[in-house]
């Protein structure tokens, strides 16, 4: 067969495979910030269980991690380390900003803060936001399933009922 | 007590004015005015009297700067409030850092936010702050920090000092419960000294606190100590209280006593898990969080939230338990009856735990006095003060309970203190709610707008972590003038480096963790 005529490989089948596996093996680094990591602990416990989603193996370092879990305020003193540890992460890596803190700099916004970064999206990109102070657990869980849902493009539980 | 104080001080010192005030009112029991030059011979007057320093505080008044000081005692009750007045344009002290190691760390703090200089302070750079906040943030107007003060503040670089080995323990570690960092210089294996930075959440709450009303402050008080958020909590509504003058109904100081210690069985089981998970043993993790779990839905059902608890209102409560938080509470008390067996099974009879903790972290009853540390790690030193008998609030006069206290002081006793103190509210608990009184849970006229008296107030509460003391001026409006947090976890945190030298390096984990230290307190 002449070259030009070749089939053009394609991984698109690879990929969505591996896209599953990731989605169901999210690694989160242990990175508690404020209030918030206590409610991420509680839903890694007995009641709440992330390991039913696949992410319940929390690493200390960020090099064997590809979720972080920014649950709590982020001073401008911390900002620098947050994106090392975010920089650390191996590609592909996803971001859960947990908490009103770490989405807007929740309760603590007010004229003249002179320590607060308003928002972890201006620091790292961010993919699923879960609002709250703190959330609770089933909201980070929901915020889990959004994300396999970003990951694999399919949601694997039916979604909450809209009530409002 | 408080006369023979207020005599000896006379005798010792002839030109001085002494005060005596109101305690209900402020607080404390005497107040002294002094000259800059005389703080160091009377913090030595106070410290060969076995006082404490409780806090060391400034007041920004704008005419002039104010230093606070507040000695205690643990064997009785005497308070002497010590203030010094500073010329704004170029405030300095001498340092009481020799005297009480405590004062080490708040002359820092002050150094920080206030630009006060501390003569003969050793080490006066960046604690809580970072050279991107170049403004002294308390002062009420905006004072930009000179390029000298900043060199120094800016000076901290142990690397340069000596070429020792320097490990960093956080802002990112799993032990540390949050962002707090710990610089350790190592000699091989051991620890040779320890110096903590601070700020890495430092989420202004002071400031804040000047800039919001009395009753917009509330929320903020849970999320300060977010373990023990009720205790923040009422020690916050019990202070302002106090302040304005408001009373509160018999059964909502009981229904505060049963929600308090319930978030403190809370807060201890949370001790329990992560202790052990720091030292290693996971299991425990999570039988103490189902525990918790199971309070924690008989606190949600009243107060709405898990977590940061924002429940107590001026005068009252923010609504009423009905049965099903009595039965939930009944059946709380009986299950953790039956749990203490299995935590000591799993815990407190594990070899390993025992071997990694006995004799660890030892901390003697003397220098439990200078770092002026509170709560079970002051208990477990041997001095047995507990704030809810020494200064009773709420329901707590009419409670009955021990206070148990501990022998060696190293981490193993702190362990069997928590578990005791367990034990202790739950009895507390049952007290409350058997003698649970009817009637208005908050007061009829309930103020709108708070408008205290002109004045300072120095009030304090017992947290799941020793002694909260907060510190309030009131220049008659309705937003504080200085709102100042004399926070459990800092003065528990400060002794830590005394603790960790010549320690293995996973040691200091076990110390560290003994503490029970939650870093947005010491923050805040
Ligand atoms: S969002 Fe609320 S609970 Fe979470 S860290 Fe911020 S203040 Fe704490």
């Amino acid at each position: 067969m002449e070259k030009e005529n070749l089939p053009p490989v394609s991984f698109a089948v690879l990929d969505q495979v591996l896209d599953l596996a990731r989605a169901n093996s999210l690694w989160p680094v242990t990175f508690g910030l404020a209030c918030c990591a206590i409610e991420m602990m509680s839903s890694a416990m007995a009641r709440f269980d992330i390991d039913r989603f696949g992410a319940g193996v929390f690493r200390p370092s960020p090099r064997q991690a590809d979720l972080m879990i920014v649950s709590g305020t982020v001073t401008k003193k911390m900002a620098p380390v947050l994106v090392t540890l975010y920089d650390q992460m191996p590609s592909p890596k996803w971001v859960i900003a947990m908490g009103n803190c770490a989405i807007s700099g929740g309760p603590f916004v007010f004229e003249g803060q002179y320590n607060l970064i308003e928002g972890v999206d201006k620091l790292v990109p961010v993919d699923v936001y879960v609002p709250g102070c703190p959330p609770r657990p089933e909201g980070l869980l929901e915020g889990f399933l959004k994300l396999q849902e970003k990951i694999t493009g399919k949601r694997r539980f039916p979604g909450p009922v809209e009530r409002w | 007590m408080v006369n023979k104080i207020k005599a000896e001080l006379q005798a010792a010192f002839a030109d001085l004015t002494i005060a005596e005030e109101s305690y209900p009112q402020c607080g404390y029991h005497l107040s002294v005015d002094l000259k800059a030059k005389d703080i160091v011979n009377i913090a030595s007057f106070f410290d060969e009297r076995s006082f404490y320093l409780a806090v060391e505080l400034g007041v920004d008044y704008k005419e002039y700067l104010e230093l606070v000081y507040i000695f205690s005692i643990h064997s009785s009750l005497c308070k002497v409030k010590v203030t010094l007045k500073l010329d704004p344009s170029q405030p300095a002290a001498p340092t009481l850092s020799k005297i009480y190691d405590c004062a080490y760390w708040y002359e820092r703090e002050i150094h920080e936010f206030y630009g006060v200089r501390f003569d003969g302070h050793p080490d006066l750079t960046y604690l809580f702050l970072h050279d991107g906040i170049d403004f002294y943030p308390l002062r009420k107007e905006k004072i930009p920090v000179s390029e000298k003060d900043k060199q120094e503040l800016n000076s901290y670089s142990p690397a340069q000092r000596d070429d020792s080995l320097f490990i960093n323990m956080g802002p990112q570690h799993p032990s540390t419960h949050g962002v707090l960092r710990v610089v350790l210089k190592m000699d091989g294996e051991y620890i040779e000294d320890a110096y903590p930075v601070l700020g890495y959440l430092h989420r202004m709450q002071e400031k804040m606190a000047e800039n919001r009303t009395y009753y917009q402050f509330l929320p903020n008080t849970g999320r300060m100590d977010y373990l023990g958020a009720m205790s923040f909590n009422l020690g916050y509504v019990t202070a302002v209280e106090r302040l304005a003058g408001i009373d509160v109904p018999a059964r909502a100081h009981y229904v505060r006593v049963i929600a308090t210690e319930l978030n403190r069985i809370c807060s201890h089981l949370l001790w329990i898990g992560a202790y052990l998970a720091d030292l290693g043993g996971l299991s425990p993790f999570l039988y103490a969080f189902d525990d918790r779990e199971n309070i924690q839905d008989v606190l949600e059902a009243v107060t709405g939230s898990r977590l940061t608890y924002c429940y107590f209102r001026f005068g009252g409560l923010y609504n009423d338990v009905d049965d099903a938080f009595i039965a939930g509470t009944k059946a709380v008390i009986a299950r953790m009856r039956g749990r203490f067996a299995l935590y000591e099974k799993l815990v407190g009879g594990n070899l390993i735990f025992i071997n990694r903790t006995r004799g660890i972290g030892v901390i003697e009853k003397e220098r439990a006095r200078k770092y002026a540390v509170s709560g079970p790690v002051l208990r477990g030193a041997g001095i047995g003060v507990d704030l809810r008998k020494k200064e009773p609030y709420a329901a707590y006069p009419e409670m009955d309970f021990e206070v148990p206290t501990g022998k060696n002081g190293d981490a193993l006793d702190m362990y069997h203190i928590r578990i005791k103190e367990m034990e202790t509210s739950l009895n507390i608990i049952e007290q409350a709610i058997a003698r649970l009184p009817d009637g208005p849970f908050i007061v009829e006229k309930a103020p709108k707008k708070l408008k205290p008296r002109k004045g300072d107030l120095y009030h304090v509460v017992e947290t799941p972590r020793g002694e909260l003391g907060i510190y309030i001026v009131s220049d008659e409006s309705d937003k504080p003038y200085r709102m100042k947090w004399r926070v459990p976890s800092f003065s528990n945190l400060m002794i830590f480096p005394e603790l960790a030298k010549g320690n293995l390096l996973s040691d200091a984990v076990a110390i560290l963790g003994s503490l029970d230290l939650v870093i947005p307190e010491i923050d805040r």
